[in-house]
């Protein structure tokens, strides 16, 4: 090594490069033999083994999407749980696992062997389990057996709103009412493939085109208020108690938006255990059942006749003394007089009054306004399975079918339909869409929106007259009269018929009330079918819409009394619906808009004052107790400069 | 056989084979970085073709690079050894500093301005040279232990420890073998090299026992599918991805598991990404290429007349081929996963300029046996 010899240790080193050279080409044929070997050899199994990740989508779908009342209230909301399953082809050793399932899950082993045992690719072993047992199993780590997220739907007001919201399967698919009608809305998707993003195994679902997906259903918020439809079945199910009856349905609306705040149908349906429960049961009675609607289709005959100039207010009327025959056929009034006036006639709810006023108007005339209406045809509103009540064409009506018309016997209409028609002379004569969903909203068909159908003239006489049957003594709705409220009212006493044909002892009671009489802002109709001690629609359901208009007042915050009128000074149920109204306002209040004075009545000082002082005022207060009775200026004013607010203070009642 | 020819082949051309096969492993790379990265810019920065735009610009500086070290003087890496060694030695060390770049745990880059570069990409080239230098000036001591041995062993020694701070268990191994080919071919007596590679088997062992979790880790290639959820992630997805390829592969652009599935898809495992999208057909191919491109860097090493010229072309021609080998056994599951990057195809500019650095200088050698 002394004597440096580059020449030698350079060729030493070739063969040693070339060793190495050689080295390397092994690795790489070595390298390529085992990629073949991945690829063509491995390559099926491997595949299969991937695409079994990506199917891990198959049961794993998003949250399906709430429904939510006007103010966000949760109505039916879905709830995570783990469910059970195994792929059998998978599970080594099934006596080990069935064994263990079966202590955790306490169900029989050999059920459980039995469903392991089988030849298919996927089997549910339980469904829905509790936190506990899930992690249970998941720290068994059994071969084979997995654990996905399910959701469960729940109700959290139970019977609340039950027919309308309806419910979805154990499968998760809406079967009924608004679950089934936004089922495509609500429910949730399913992802082509499942990622897992990170090491805690964060999940990422994606599309075909590898974009991340939002799972979840979309919400759906109906114009239901949560707490006027919990008001009004409380009130509806005390009428059916007091009175007996088959069912019963109500309706609330918001006459200036054709919104409906509470849709009640009884008895009540209560959606968490539809399986308990029957088809007669979760049928909502309110959009199908059709039924002869009696004296309070009245209005829309009689405005039909002003309008066309048949008769007018004042004209005179032989109501015969009772008892009147077409064609041989006896047709009856309860209070029999001889000569009224048209409004009279109305007023006092002669059905051979409008007899008269129906034949002298004419079959096809008659027709088209109830068609118009929207009687006879399918309401455009965003629920599945809609009635559309029963009219036969024009054509086939003889004189006995055109006067039982004109008191409205002989047609089938829905409580929905006749929420629309009354909603048509709320808005003077103007028809506007119910609506019974806000979001998504409906863009309304051309021919149902803004089409005026009677002239505000006529339509004011026909409130007028509506007005007095609440308002005078002798009229038939004066169990509605509120002091202080004005309220135009029309009674319904119709006579069923009955299953062996002609008409039975069985009525449906009705009343329908459109607050105030002035500027309708509220429309609320009740409908009792068969009553047992009385029928009269006056009597059986005109309390029932009056503790209606009273709740829904006060939870809208709209006390119709001005102040220091008869209802403030008056107790019973203005002092109950002081109560309601301290409850249910203070959510309200807070919409009020910037610049506007808030609605600050029935609402706690403490709150009042903090709202207030958000806008800079501290209000000048008056009197004492907890709750805001009064406030100047009026809401939605224009918001005065400080200390231009003033408070009058109330003493609650309990809440309990 | 050329032994003679050393003053008449004054100017042998330039490989061109090389440079051609280096410009279509880049071009190829560009192409799967685009498919592989694609899905993942868009989501995390709305801009698809993102990394395909950085690569791309990669790809030029790479190339001007290349061409300047083909055209340089050789002494620049004959003479200024020591100088790259003390360079990336410096640059190491600063990645240890709060200049260090952290992703993932580990501090590996440097954050320069607008670009973050990786070291130990240009610390193999400075090592190559450093080892071609040190084997051919002492060529006559060799085989001694103090003067042979040591120096290159404390000078590897020392890199890797500071790789092993960053921690970058997967680049001190790169050295290490890097320092173990040289050595091979540069002379090291057999005996030495036995007793070095016992010594860092020790090493290596105590290291990995000490950490349990770095054991499972480093040996999950062996049953990845026991692990498929945790330390075998990686290597199952891989797997997933190179199989489901089979013969013709999915499609270019339609592989699935790039979807998010397999972590580091436009990086280091873009390997699976290729085979899935191209299967066997194409990844036959690519490794037709691959040979190719070898044979065509270790015949410039042999033909070197000069030893130091052939230590040179020879480390140039290990860092690609043991960076290709590193990578293809990874991605393939026979090696534990080290983030080892595929030279020219991978995502990442230090790599891919260094690559093209080590082109720069076979081409440089191949030019003309001095």
């Amino acid at each position: 090594m002394a004597g440096v010899k580059p020449r030698n240790n350079r060729d030493s080193s070739r063969p040693k490069l070339i060793a190495v050279t050689v080295l390397m080409g092994l690795a790489w044929a070595t390298l390529w033999v085992r990629a073949g070997y991945l690829q063509l050899v491995e390559g099926e199994r491997l595949a299969s083994m991937a695409s079994r990740q990506h199917l891990a989508a198959e049961f794993e779908g998003g949250k399906r999407g709430r429904i939510l009342d006007r103010n966000g209230r949760a109505l039916a909301i879905s709830v995570e749980s783990q469910s059970v399953y195994a792929r059998p082809l998978q599970v080594e050793d099934a006596a080990r696992a069935a064994a263990k399932l079966s202590s955790i899950l306490d169900l029989p082993a050999r059920k459980i062997r039995h469903l392991l045992s089988s030849r298919t690719n996927f089997v549910w072993i339980e469904r829905q389990v509790g936190d506990k047992v899930a992690a249970r199993i998941k720290d068994a780590g059994l071969e084979g057996v997995y654990l996905t997220t399910e959701y469960s739907r729940f109700y959290p007001n139970k019977h609340l709103a039950g027919q309308l919201i309806g419910f979805v399967g154990l499968d998760g698919v809406g079967l009924e009412g608004v679950e089934r009608r936004f089922e495509d809305r609500l429910k949730g998707r399913k992802a082509q493939f499942v990622a897992q993003r990170d090491a805690s195994g964060r999940k990422l679902y994606l599309d075909a085109q590898g974009r991340e997906m939002n799972l979840d259903g979309k919400d759906v918020t109906l114009t239901i208020d949560a707490r006027i439809q919990a008001s009004c079945e409380d009130a509806l199910e005390r009428t059916l108690r007091e009175h007996g009856g088959r069912a019963a349905t109500a309706l609330v609306v918001d006459v200036p938006s054709g919104e409906i705040l509470a849709w009640v149908d009884y008895p009540f349906f209560n959606p968490n255990t539809y399986r308990r429960s029957s088809p007669s049961r979760w049928r909502d009675r309110a959009a199908l059942d059709a039924f002869e609607p009696g004296s309070t289709m009245k209005p829309f005959l009689y405005a039909a006749a002003v309008q066309e100039g048949v008769t007018d207010d004042s004209k005179l009327i032989d109501c015969e003394g009772g008892v009147y025959k077409i064609n041989g056929q006896p047709i009856r009034d309860t209070h029999p007089r001889r000569w009224l006036s048209a409004r009279n006639a109305l007023r006092y709810s002669s059905n051979i009054g409008m007899a008269k006023i129906g034949m002298e108007l004419g079959a096809p005339i008659f027709h088209r306004y109830l068609t118009d209406l929207g009687f006879g045809r399918r309401p455009a509103l965003s629920l599945p399975g809609l009635g559309q009540g029963l009219l036969r064409p024009a054509a086939k009506w003889n004189q006995i079918d055109l006067a039982a018309a004109s008191f409205g016997q002989g047609v089938g209409v829905t409580a929905v339909q006749m929420a629309q028609a009354y909603l048509c002379l709320g808005n003077f004569g103007v028809r506007k869409p119910l609506r019974v969903v806000h979001d998504p909203a409906r863009v309304p068909e051309e021919d149902e929106n803004g089409r005026r159908i009677y002239s505000e003239d006529v339509v004011r006489q026909v409130l007028g007259v509506m007005f007095e049957v609440v308002e005078r003594e002798d009229g038939t709705g004066h169990e509605a009269y509120i002091p202080g409220l004005h309220i135009a009212g029309k009674t319904g006493t119709a006579q069923k018929a009955s299953a062996s044909g002609g008409y039975g002892d069985d009525h449906i009671a009705s009343f329908a009330a459109l607050i105030p009489a002035e500027k309708p802002e509220l429309l609320v109709l009740a409908e009792v079918d068969s009553p047992v001690d009385k029928f009269y629609g006056g009597v059986v359901a005109a309390p029932a819409v009056k503790e209606m208009t009273l709740r829904t007042l006060a939870y809208l915050g709209r006390p119709a009394p001005s102040p220091g009128d008869a209802a403030l000074a008056a107790g019973g149920e203005t002092a109950e619906s002081w109560r309601r109204k301290a409850v249910a306002a203070a959510p309200n209040a807070q919409s009020g808009k910037d610049g506007a004075t808030p609605n600050l009545t029935g609402m706690q000082v403490r709150r009042a004052v903090e709202i207030l002082a958000k806008n800079g005022i501290i209000p000048l207060i008056k009197g004492s107790g907890p709750l805001v009775a009064r406030q100047t200026p009026e809401p939605g004013a224009s918001l005065p400069d400080a200390k231009g607010v003033t408070l009058w203070l109330a003493q609650g009642q309990d809440r309990g | 056989m050329r032994s003679n020819v050393k003053s008449t082949a004054l100017s042998r051309p330039t490989d061109y084979w090389l440079l051609g096969l280096a410009l279509l492993f880049a071009g190829l790379g560009l192409v799967m970085v685009l498919s592989a990265s694609g899905v993942m810019a868009e989501r995390f920065y709305h801009d698809k073709y993102l990394f395909f735009r950085k690569q791309a610009l990669y790809c030029a500086c790479g190339v001007i690079c290349m061409l300047v070290a083909a055209r340089l003087p050789r002494v620049f890496f004959h003479r200024f050894a020591y100088l790259w060694l003390i360079l990336s030695v410096g640059l190491l060390a600063l990645t240890l500093t709060p200049l260090g770049l952290s992703a993932g745990g580990a501090a590996r880059w440097l954050k320069l301005g607008p670009v973050s570069i990786q070291p130990l990409e240009f610390s193999k080239l400075a090592l190559v040279f450093y080892l071609a230098y040190f084997f051919s000036q002492k060529q006559g001591m060799v085989k001694t232990f103090s003067v042979g041995f040591l120096p290159p062993f404390l000078v590897t020694g020392g890199l890797c420890l500071l790789l092993l701070h960053q921690p970058d268990f997967g680049g001190a191994v790169f050295l290490a073998a890097l320092l173990f080919f040289m050595c091979l071919v540069g002379g090291t007596r057999f005996s030495y090299l036995l007793l070095a590679l016992f010594v860092a088997s020790v090493g290596a062992w105590r290291m990995i026992v000490s950490s349990p979790y770095r054991f499972k880790r480093l040996m999950a290639f062996l049953d990845p599918f026991e692990t498929a959820r945790d330390a075998g992630y990686q290597l199952v997805q891989s797997l997933y991805a190179f199989g489901s390829g089979r013969i013709f592969g999915a499609g270019l652009g339609a592989g699935k598991q790039k979807l998010f599935f397999l972590p580091e898809a436009h990086n280091d495992f873009i390997m699976a990404v290729l085979g899935e999208e191209l299967g066997f057909v194409g990844v036959s191919a690519l490794f037709i290429v691959l040979g190719l491109f070898l044979w065509r860097a270790f015949r410039i090493a042999l033909r070197q007349e000069d030893l130091q010229d052939r230590l040179t072309a020879y480390g140039a021609a290990l860092i690609l081929t043991l960076g290709f080998f590193l990578n293809l056994a990874v991605v393939m599951g026979v090696a534990p996963p080290k983030g080892v990057p595929m030279p020219f195809v991978s995502y990442g500019g230090s790599s891919l300029v260094a690559s093209f650095i080590c082109v720069g200088v076979l081409l440089n050698l191949s030019r003309e046996a001095a």
